[in-house]
């Protein structure tokens, strides 16, 4: 036994993708859903176990940086392929209750495909060269196109086709910008363009930006993000949102990763500007929309571009203190988003008017949605608030006074939003639309609140979680910790 | 019981009041005496700390360590816990009000109204008792959280329209204005404690200073500085339990203590221009402005028919004065300052029950239907009378106190149009309150028929009394007190 955990952890990024797709292949081969079910469980449990294990070890133990042919790990996957682990697991036990509403024959594919977007995101984050990461993006967002196609509301599907075409062109534009960066570094290592002497900086720019533009479309920042409206609007179960959300924040953090390569000289600058100005306009156009979505899982993905501004203009800042703003940030909107997902998941109707009530009919539904908005608003104390902070503090640090900005505005947003949802929890009487999905519910409590305790608790106590961060962040720059 | 498992209870009692108060919703008696007696634990640890830090104590908690160099930490220092202990006091008397107003009146949901103001006192405590910027910012947005559902708790599209508004400025300014404010601080001193002599002495230059000053000035929304004032003109709406809570209890004064705080901690002599030894320009053009707005607040309110709304302008002139004292960035000012809200707390909770009495006795929220009711109520209206001198700032109530410093620390500092614009104040508050208080007794007795013909019952009518003889005690404490506040301005 120990000599195979010894050789889980020797190999662990192998080891967590070959869990996922192995667990991926038994589920669909077995026949009930239920037990089909189970297994991905486990599967996706010891996946997210040897991945916690690694990052682990390697930001808290300072092990080596583990390489292979194929796989590498930064600082940045590091921190966030257990955490986009622990979500997928934790999406998938959420979503077993609802599990039941689909056709039996479908029940098993539902449960593949779910792994199948988790090994492709962490695939993405070990991936080693370029060519793997476009090959594990796509893989992983065709997999979440599907799960949102097998969405019951019809509507769905228009989300699914919207992803599918985008998700085509985003490929020969990423294709596009690998070849521009390969032959502009002359490697096709994700690391390379750190060191290279880069003999056309402006194309090496130019593919970067190929390379970063789909990641944004895929992350669901605005203005890239109209596949986002229907897929989350119509797609029936919070399990599907959830692996969404959790797609969007993979992304972005393989977009992370990516970008702390850029710095070398002629290069950072072109990406440092790029990926401002998409924050920017992902922060005021997604807190614009937010604001006045009246579908509230709508709500919730238009919240997320407004996040996924502010972690672009943290990436943006290319510097330890950024980069370590961003992943901050990651954590707080993917277990946000998570929370306010698995809380909304206990009504049927997609209404804002389905809230209302919900906190005294749910009360530990409330709990998730109150907790995933004040997040979402920075209040202080949670995991949001420990976000905007990192993202402002090292703004000002960098002179980028106007960083303040787009934190704020992102802020100042999620009081319109994120006061209108708490107010429909608490002080309105339940209507018609107020549908309690009493089965939709029974198995998302647990997950739901684990991930609401999370954003309390890292906000409370963040010492641990901010000094990971801080050697991830060290670890991705090249930097020693 | 040490003064830190003192403050720690302090903190707490309020939120475990809360708690029992929920669960123990029925039978309806049990409810009241749990809010009673969880009220009256806080009036009495309040006056603990009063004691332990007229000793020299200075008690200190630490909760937890959410930021590097960064505490979330509460510590009882003498502006704080005085604010505290006036407000705990306070609390205790409105709590044996809202027992008799939410029987009165058949409150909808009195458990949740009675939670809520729980939750309310302890955030605006924790807001009190704030030892960096840092805590105060949580404690401040908590209390704004907490005191949203007072806002909206009738329910109706009007309240719940002042309640939206009431979040969105007291949360918006704070994440808008007091966030970056707050992170400046730190960029330029290092650090967020709350010291005596402030923290950005000495290390801030003209401008940022100005820039800063507005910032923490209009970040603190719940101060009442103009244009952040809307929540309180508009949570007139709110039931009168909450009424009080948010206007005279916690709200209100938490702001202004707050405000007091930055003055004091953060700034200190930073307040004042080397090169002229006057207040820098910022805050030259906040008093003007904090000034003349406070004139026109008093005639606004004279202009108001519904008593709520008429009291909501009053009280933002009161507490513009409050603003004015910090400003005036002078010891002697900042006296004067804690004391207007002191003054200004006991005052508007006497008026702010005996209105609610009143309401609950006869149904009336009208101006225009107060002359003899006096004569009908005439314990009720005496406490009326003498809160709305005291707000007034007639001699020898308390209210004078703080007016007469006010004035004295404008002419004392240069700024004697200041005391001016405090003197036209006065004279325009009495102006809108004077001549209700008189007609209540000098008109005739009303003949048509009150909502309760009994009478209001001795809970509605036992606070009012001794809140207006807190504001007639505060008459005889004013070098006490000053004594008690001097650490404030002057390092032990």
């Amino acid at each position: 036994m120990s000599a195979v955990l010894d050789l889980l952890r020797a190999h662990a990024p192998m080891a967590a993708l070959a869990l996922l797709f192995g667990g991926a292949a038994v589920a669909l081969m077995t026949p009930h859903g239920r037990t089909s079910w189970v297994l991905a469980l486990i599967a996706m449990a010891a996946a997210a176990a040897v991945a916690a294990d690694m990052g682990w070890r390697l930001l808290a133990a300072g092990g080596a940086l583990e390489t292979s042919a194929l796989l590498a790990i930064d600082g940045v996957a590091a921190f966030s392929a257990p955490l986009i682990a622990v979500l997928m697991f934790l999406a998938l036990l959420a979503g077993g209750s609802t599990l039941a509403d689909k056709p039996k024959r479908a029940q098993a594919y539902v449960v593949a495909l779910h792994l199948a977007v988790a090994a492709g995101w962490v695939g993405a984050l070990f991936a080693r060269d370029l060519i793997g990461i476009v090959v594990s993006v796509h893989a992983a967002w065709l997999a979440t196109a599907a799960l949102v196609a097998v969405s019951a509301h019809r509507g769905a599907l228009n989300g699914a086709l919207r992803m599918v075409m985008s998700g085509g062109a985003g490929a020969a534009f990423m294709l596009l910008g690998a070849a521009l960066v390969i032959y502009a570094t002359g490697s096709s290592a994700v690391a390379g363009a750190a060191d290279a002497m880069i003999s056309a900086p402006r194309m090496a720019t130019l593919g970067y930006v190929l390379l970063i533009a789909p990641l944004l479309l895929m992350a669901g920042a605005a203005p890239l993000h109209a596949w986002a409206g229907p897929a989350y609007g119509r797609s029936d179960a919070g399990l599907v949102l959830a692996v969404a959300s959790i797609s969007a924040l993979a992304v972005v953090t393989r977009l992370a990763a990516v970008a702390a390569t850029t710095t070398a000289p002629g290069l950072a600058d072109g990406v440092a500007a790029a990926l401002v100005c998409a924050g920017v306009a992902s922060v005021l156009i997604g807190s614009l929309q937010a604001v006045g979505a009246v579908n509230v899982r709508r709500l919730v993905a238009y919240a997320g571009a407004a996040q996924a501004g502010c972690v672009l203009v943290a990436i943006a800042l290319e510097s330890p203190a950024g980069l370590a703003a961003a992943l901050v940030q990651l954590l707080a909107w993917g277990v946000g988003a998570f929370a306010l997902l698995a809380g909304i998941a206990a009504s049927r109707d997609t209404t804002l008017a389905a809230l209302d009530g919900l906190g005294r009919r749910s009360p530990l539904a409330g709990i998730a949605i109150t907790i995933g908005a004040l997040s979402f608003m920075g209040a202080p104390l949670t995991l949001g608030f420990l976000g905007r902070w990192r993202l402002i503090e090292a703004g000002v640090g960098a002179g980028w006074w106007w960083a303040t900005g787009a934190a704020i505005i992102t802020s100042l947003a999620a009081v319109f939003y994120g006061g209108r949802l708490i107010e429909r929890l608490y002080f309105r009487r339940a209507t018609e639309a107020s549908n309690f999905d009493v089965d939709a519910w029974r198995l998302a409590r647990a997950p739901v609140m684990v991930a609401a305790i999370l954003a309390v608790a890292c906000g409370v106590a963040p010492a641990w979680m901010l000094d990971l961060a801080q050697r991830a962040a060290m670890l991705a720059l090249g930097l020693t910790t | 019981m040490s003064p830190e498992f003192a403050l720690a209870a302090l903190l707490g009692a309020p939120l475990l009041q809360a708690l029992l108060v929920l669960a123990l919703s029925r039978p309806p008696g049990l409810r009241d005496l749990v809010h009673v007696l969880g009220s009256g634990a806080v009036a009495a640890l309040a006056g603990y700390l009063v004691h332990a830090v007229s000793q020299s104590a200075s008690p200190r908690i630490v909760l937890a360590n959410p930021l590097p160099n960064v505490e979330l930490a509460f510590s009882a220092e003498p502006l704080g816990t005085l604010a505290a202990a006036v407000v705990g006091g306070l609390g205790f008397l409105h709590a044996i009000h809202t027992s008799g107003m939410v029987r009165a009146i058949d409150q909808k949901a009195p458990a949740r109204l009675m939670a809520f103001s729980a939750l309310t006192t302890a955030a605006a405590m924790a807001v009190m008792f704030s030892a960096n910027l840092f805590s105060f910012f949580v404690a401040y947005q908590a209390l704004a959280l907490a005191a949203f559902p007072l806002v909206a708790h009738v329910g109706d599209d009007e309240a719940r329209t002042s309640a939206r508004l009431f979040l969105a400025m007291l949360l918006g300014a704070s994440i808008a204005l007091l966030l970056p404010a707050m992170i400046w601080t730190y960029t330029l001193s290092g650090t967020l404690e709350f010291q005596v002599g402030g923290v950005l002495a000495g290390r801030i230059d003209l401008l940022s200073a100005n820039a800063l000053l507005v910032l923490f000035v209009l970040g603190i929304a719940a101060a009442a500085a103009p244009p952040m004032h809307r929540w309180l003109t508009m949570s007139f709406t709110a039931p009168y339990p909450a009424l009080v809570k948010v206007q005279a209890l916690a709200v209100l004064p938490a702001g202004g203590v707050g405000l007091l705080k930055v003055f004091a901690y953060v700034f200190g002599p930073a307040l004042i221009a080397e090169e002229t030894g006057r207040q820098i320009l910022a805050a030259q053009i906040l008093l003007g402005l904090c000034g003349v707005i406070m004139c026109a607040a008093a005639v606004i309110a004279l202009s108001k028919t519904d008593i709520r709304e008429r009291l909501a302008y009053s009280l933002w002139a009161q507490a513009l004065a409050a603003i004015i004292g910090g400003l005036l960035a002078a010891p002697a000012g900042l006296f004067a300052a804690a004391l207007q809200i002191v003054a200004t707390s006991c005052a508007a909770t006497t008026l702010l029950m005996a209105v609610g009495t009143t309401a609950a006795v006869t149904g009336r929220n009208n101006v225009a239907d107060y002359p003899g009711l006096g004569r009908v109520m005439p314990w009720t209206f005496a406490g009326f009378a003498i809160a709305c001198a005291s707000i007034i700032g007639m001699p020898p109530f308390s209210g004078a106190w703080s007016k007469l410093w006010l004035i004295t620390a404008s002419a004392s500092t240069g700024v004697i149009w200041a005391a001016g614009l405090v003197g036209v104040a006065a004279v325009l508050t009495f102006a809108h309150l004077g001549p209700l208080a008189a007609n209540a007794f000098a008109g005739r007795a009303p003949t048509d028929a009150f909502k309760r013909p009994d009478g209001a019952s001795i809970l509605l009518v036992a606070p009012v009394i001794l809140g207006a003889a807190a504001t007639l005690g505060l008459l005889v404490l004013a070098d006490p007190l000053a004594s008690f506040l001097s650490p404030v301005w002057t390092p032990r």
